[in-house]
């Protein structure tokens, strides 16, 4: 591509400020959602907290097997008499009160290991697919109002602590087109099934924009204006995180950004070729082929002038058609026994032999043969 | 024009991203495992690479207007990372005669460089929603027969 593209920065109202900023390297990752996925995988167990029974739970009797000859199953027994539980089955995992099979032990290994280079390929990947409007709506975002995709939204209208209230914060979101999106997220609000309850996960809603912001420059009261509306999250640009940019795993989160924290992009993660500024040892993947769109490589000029041309006659394959029989249907007939054309037109099939019929052998012939 | 902003990505991409699920695509084990469509791009509310509005630069969508009109929304590839201004909208009222609208459908669309195997689809649908948006017709009181016809007229006289 001859000019790299470039991104209109909205202003407070929505309209465009008058300024661009070409679109950061980083939008041009390769979009990978097989590494997203595992990635998010291992991050995700990384906030767990260890669970398990009781040690004790199940073998707090002093059953013992009452060995063979009992005629009853040599599983241990509660001891003793007096009660319903002396001689029942203790212990064993299909034993009522027993302890369960293989009981959970907090010393489980709960969390998960993953490279910092693969963390930092999700991440770019994540951001890259961040600005592809289909995958937005694919993730189910609405954004039918939004101007434009990366939505980037001037740095001066966060200046000054200008958006530290939840009603300025709401106020900017409508502004830019962001407006259905968090309804959505409001209307989506259930109470959650099953005893996460109880544990703190009380309700269940889908996620809205997430504001990515530069904290030096736009300040951190705008964490404050936003963090009360529901499924609206706000990352630092020099501390995204995979779970807020691709939830679930999925690609395509709706982010909204500051100017200065688009423009600190190209500083964070550098390109393909100039290392980042702030992550050492990093340089942007680059993707294996440079034009996504195989249909317009192969359909291109340049492609079509090298090829040979198709050998063979044009050829399609019938499939799901109904079986004709041929001897009804004429053409499919013809189509196995060309000669069924002239062998009609000639009325072969009703024509009298050349020479009439053969003469019946003499009276004397039939006698010979059956003389003895 | 029918390019995105980055060239990491494709239709083809795209599709291959989110064929296995997307907020439209509606799972029922029911029917065969079903896999419908909700995207309002999509003609046929199937869950297929052709139909796919979302993913498609060049989609049509056709939707039931006010007072049995019927509107055509289609995709613009000029700008495809505007999402606000990248729409089409064409509605037709009810008063117009069907293949005047028909006729309409056709020259926005498959005339238009849109699939144009799409174009029969267009039309179905859009015949679908005025079918469905003509007000039913009641059926006739049924006639008594038998022995009750004859209590009746017994009753009447």
């Amino acid at each position: 591509m001859a000019t790299r593209p470039t991104v209109t920065i909205a202003s407070h109202d929505g309209t465009p400020s008058g300024s661009t900023h070409p679109l950061p390297t980083v939008f041009k990752a390769p979009i990978r959602p097989d590494i997203v996925q595992t990635v998010h995988a291992g991050m995700a167990k990384n906030k767990r907290q260890p669970y398990a029974v009781s040690e004790k739970a199940g073998h707090q009797t002093s059953a013992e097997s009452w060995g063979t000859g009992r005629a009853v199953a040599r599983i241990p027994r509660v001891s003793g008499g007096g009660t319903h539980r002396a001689g029942q089955a203790a212990f064993g995992n299909m034993c009522r009160s027993g302890r369960m099979f293989a009981p959970t032990k907090v010393w489980r290994k709960w969390h998960q290991k993953i490279n910092l280079g693969q963390k930092r390929f999700a991440t770019t990947s994540a951001l890259a697919a961040s600005s592809v409007p289909s995958l937005l709506l694919a993730r189910g975002h609405q954004i039918s109002t939004v101007p434009e995709v990366p939505l980037v939204i001037a740095s001066k209208a966060f200046e000054g602590a200008a958006i530290a209230k939840t009603s300025a914060a709401l106020k900017l979101l409508t502004a830019v087109g962001a407006g259905p999106d968090v309804s959505k997220v409001r209307a989506s609000r259930k109470l959650r099934a099953g005893k996460g309850k109880l544990r703190g996960r009380r309700h269940r809603q889908r996620r809205g924009p997430l504001i990515v912001y530069h904290p030096e420059e736009d300040g951190k009261e705008l964490v404050h204006a936003f963090r009360n509306i529901p499924g609206v999250e706000t990352s630092s640009v020099f501390s995204l995180n995979l779970l807020q940019l691709a939830p679930g795993g999925h690609l395509g989160r709706f982010i909204v950004w500051t100017s200065s924290a688009f423009a600190a992009l190209d500083e964070i993660y550098g390109s393909t070729t100039t290392p980042s500024a702030l992550k050492k040892d990093f340089l942007l993947p680059s993707n294996v082929i440079h034009n996504a769109d195989i249909s317009r490589l192969i359909n291109s000029s340049e492609v079509q002038a090298v090829v040979r041309p198709a050998k063979g006659e044009a050829k399609t394959k019938r499939a799901g058609v109904q079986k004709k029989n041929p001897l009804r249907n004429k053409q499919v007939l013809l189509r196995m026994n060309p000669y069924a054309k002239a062998f009609s037109e000639e009325k072969l099939g009703s024509k009298k032999l050349e020479d009439g019929k053969p003469e019946r052998a003499a009276e004397s012939f039939a006698k010979i043969l059956h003389e003895d | 024009m029918t390019e995105h902003l980055q060239s990491n990505v494709s239709q083809d991409l795209v599709w291959e991203i989110c064929r296995s699920n997307n907020a439209f695509l509606v799972k029922r084990k029911s029917g065969g495992g079903s896999h419908f469509s909700r995207d309002p791009l999509n003609l046929m509310n199937k869950h297929s690479r052709k139909y796919a509005g979302f993913v498609n630069n060049k989609a049509v969508g056709i939707h039931a207007a006010e007072k049995g009109g019927v509107s055509l929304t289609t995709k613009k590839t000029k700008h495809l990372n505007r999402p606000a201004a990248n729409k089409n909208e064409v509605s037709w009222s009810g008063q117009k005669s069907g293949p005047k609208i028909y006729r309409g459908i056709v020259n926005y669309t498959a005339k238009q460089g849109y699939r144009a195997d799409l174009r029969q689809e267009a039309v179905a649908r859009a015949s679908a929603i005025r079918q469905s948006q003509k007000p039913k017709k009641e059926d006739p009181e049924s006639k008594l027969r038998g022995s009750k016809a004859k209590k009746a007229e017994e009753k009447a006289t």
